[in-house]
């Protein structure tokens, strides 16, 4: 609690602590939460890099680089790269124009309150309520290729002749590993532009109308600039979870087939897990951080950029 | 207990200063027995357990359960053995890790606990992957091998024999699917997907062929892993869907009908078989084939029982491990949990085999099975080939390719000293 002003003066509150010390003060409990929670264990994954650390030949020791030298001629850890970024790239861009799609759809129908927008906002945000794990099971389901709903749809409308095998096809598996993460998260995306779409002052459009302004027009010039903090941040989130994505692919494929969906935070796993490889795991894992954090930086330098611009 | 005891107890668990599983009655002895979860009748093993307490008064058993999935059990014994005192005094552990965890010093040798004189009484397979360096870390709890189902009615309309070679499998195949004119109908299906499931196929498959996925002779090794692709790509007796198969979605492919041929794991002959099964008594079972001239062996599958490393509890825990693997309790689990016992005088048992007639079958299959290189290093091994694998199985990679990149990977995984010659058994 902050001394009230009322029951202190200013000089005696100076003469106990300044303000900006009492500030630290108050924000300590929270630092040390993040501390514990979050420093420290991102400090011992990157100490834990630079060791060979192999519990089944007893090998414990310091090695410095080594476990990222080898990461740079490991042909795995490329490809498991290149299949990180093929992912979040692709479900990301697609999440974001359908998620800001959504968005305006949402906030057309909500501008004026009925049951039918409430259930509307509902219906939207449910793949994203649902757990990952499930709902991965669930598109395992409409992949199925002999009583999948989706090759029975592609069927009755004569799109295909014969089942398509979507998972046991290496080019169309990752395809479908993206087609469920976007259903899952678009959602997830629509919310957050359509909070950024409230915040749009009403007025602004109205006077663009006046000045004869079609939608698109209204669009470009107002929706879009106001909105741009909004979908950085959005882009934000969602790449850091693309980058890091897991469950989804891990339930729907396993890596597999031949390897063409293992992403780095699967391959990561399989190291750190099964072959317990905890050093070059963790070096894993910490190149798959550096890539998330190089990327959201990425997005903060224009955010704030965007930021200065418009202010 | 006054309410001023219980809250000593609880302020001493909740500070950590009470070991878990340690009871605040000083009589009792708490066996923590951690195992993954049984399919069927779970009571059935406890049962067991009450009657173990009965035997022995002042030994409280209490079952910690872990997933069904191999691989998170393999992590959560992975990292609370590590630690040096584990949460447990009693673990299942999988045929393929009881090496890594000797060798890690993890597991207490049980040599005192099973006599050398006594060891030929189970099957020889799990006995040889449960021994590290001469000792022995494990005792067998139940046993499994890749077997061979087929479609008895099918074959039997066609004139045909079970397949005792893969090329008899692969002209029977044709034959059936040429003949029946079923879209639906797929000749032989397996296990394809990338994971541990695939690796146990390739290597039934290479040794039937008198060779192995990370040594000896690379020709032969080539011509097993092809014949994995050109049963989809060639001669069109397996589905592309192989490729995402794990053992159930094949289960449930050839319960539906749809296979003549699956290679699978016994545990599935019940469940074909259940009432309502639309192949309930249409199928039967034989030893998987092998290319001509050559003996394969089956891949061993099934479970131990272990103590951990330095447990406080060893005696008490030793006992529950001769008790479960003891002959009575062996009945009890072939007959009520439909697991396969590893004691190999239960498979003459006339009044069992009246009640599991397949384990006469399964005798011979136990008998040759053989586990999967024995090195304590099989995990990372296995986990390195398995992407090259799945790449020859769609078609991405060559064998060839693949068995370059498999090997290259062993060297570098492994120090020379780390593949002992056994590995090289066929």
């Amino acid at each position: 609690m902050v001394p009230r002003r009322t029951s202190m003066t200013g000089a005696a509150m100076r003469r106990t602590l300044s303000e900006k010390s009492w500030g630290y003060v108050l924000a300590a409990p929270a630092f040390i939460l993040v501390g514990c929670l979050a420093l420290a264990p991102i400090a011992a994954a990157l100490w834990l890099s630079l060791r060979h650390r192999l519990p089944i030949l007893a090998v414990d020791e310091f090695v410095g680089a080594a476990n990222y030298l080898d990461l740079l001629s490991d042909d795995r850890f490329w490809a498991a790269c290149r299949t990180t970024l093929y992912f979040t790239v692709l479900s990301v861009t697609i999440e974001l124009v359908l998620g800001l799609g959504l968005a305006l759809l949402l906030h057309g129908l909500t501008r004026r309150p009925s049951p039918s927008a409430r259930i509307a906002q509902v219906v939207t945000i449910l793949p994203w309520a649902v757990p990952t794990v499930v709902s991965a099971q669930i598109w395992l389901w409409l992949y199925q290729p002999d009583y999948g709903l989706l090759n029975y749809l592609l069927r009755q409308a004569g799109v295909v002749a014969a089942s398509v095998d979507w998972l046991a096809d290496p080019d169309w598996a990752i395809h479908a590993a993206i087609a469920m993460d976007v259903w899952k998260t678009t959602p997830f995306a629509a919310l957050l532009l359509l909070a950024g779409l409230k915040a749009v002052p009403e007025d602004l459009y109205d006077a663009a109308r006046i000045d004869g302004a079609g939608w698109w027009e209204r669009f470009r010039m107002i929706t879009l600039p106001l909105l741009m903090p909004i979908i950085l941040i959005t882009l934000v989130f969602r790449t850091m979870d693309a980058v890091r994505v897991f469950d989804a692919v891990y339930v729907l494929t396993g890596g597999g087939p031949g390897n063409a969906t293992e992403t780095l935070s699967i391959y990561a796993y399989k190291t750190l897990f099964q072959s317990l490889q905890f050093g070059y795991g963790s070096a894993l894992a910490t190149a798959m951080f550096v890539i998330a954090a190089a990327l959201s930086t990425m997005y903060l330098l224009l955010l704030r950029r965007h930021l200065r611009e418009v202010p | 207990m006054t309410a001023r005891g219980w809250l000593i107890v609880w302020a001493l668990s909740v500070t950590g200063c009470m070991q878990p599983g340690e009871s605040p009655e000083p009589a009792a002895t708490v066996l923590v027995f951690k195992h993954g979860r049984l399919s069927g009748d779970g009571e059935a093993l406890s049962g067991l357990l009450r009657e173990f307490e009965q035997r022995f008064p002042g030994v409280v058993v209490r079952e910690e359960l872990l997933p069904a999935s191999s691989d998170r059990q393999h992590q959560y014994y992975a990292m609370n053995l590590d630690g040096g005192s584990a949460p447990f005094d009693l673990l299942g552990v999988d045929t393929i890790w009881v090496q890594e965890f000797a060798k890690a010093g993890w597991l207490s040798s049980l040599d005192d606990i099973l006599l050398p004189a006594e060891r030929d009484e189970f099957f020889p397979g799990p006995i040889e992957a449960a021994t590290f360096e001469g000792r022995l870390y494990a005792l067998p709890w139940y046993i499994d091998a890749g077997v061979l189902y087929y479609r008895r009615d099918l074959l039997e309309r066609h004139g045909l024999d079970p397949p005792r070679t893969w090329p008899e499998l692969v002209r029977a195949a044709k034959l059936v699917l040429d003949a029946e004119r079923d879209g639906r109908l797929a000749g032989f299906v397996w296990q394809g997907k990338q994971y541990e499931g695939l690796i146990c196929v390739a290597v039934e498959v290479l040794r039937s062929h008198g060779a192995d996925l990370w040594t000896g002779d690379r020709d032969r090794a080539e011509a097993g892993l092809r014949f994995l692709r050109e049963a989809i790509s060639v001669h069109g007796i397996t589905p592309l869907s192989a490729s995402m198969a794990d053992e159930e979605s094949t289960r449930l492919m050839f319960g539906d009908g749809r296979a003549l041929f699956m290679r699978n794991w016994p545990y599935a002959w019940a469940l074909l078989q259940r009432e309502g099964s639309p192949v309930r008594d249409k199928i039967g079972m034989a030893p998987l084939p092998s290319f001509p001239g050559q003996a394969g062996a089956p891949v061993l599958g099934g479970w131990l029982l272990a103590i951990p490393q330095n447990s406080p509890k060893r005696e008490a825990a030793g006992k529950l491990i001769r008790f479960l693997t003891s002959l009575s309790a062996q009945r009890r689990i072939a007959m009520d949990l439909g697991y396969n016992p590893t004691r190999r005088a239960l498979y003459a048992e006339q009044s069992l085999l009246k009640v599991r007639p397949l384990l006469k079958d399964l005798y011979p299959i136990f008998v040759s099975a053989r586990p999967r290189p024995i090195t304590p290093y099989y995990l990372a091994l296995s986990q390195a080939a398995q992407p090259e694998v799945s790449a020859v199985v769609v078609g991405r990679k060559t064998p060839r390719e693949a068995l370059t990149a498999v090997r290259s990977q062993a060297e570098r995984l492994l120090p020379k000293s780390a593949f002992p010659s056994k590995a090289k058994e066929s």
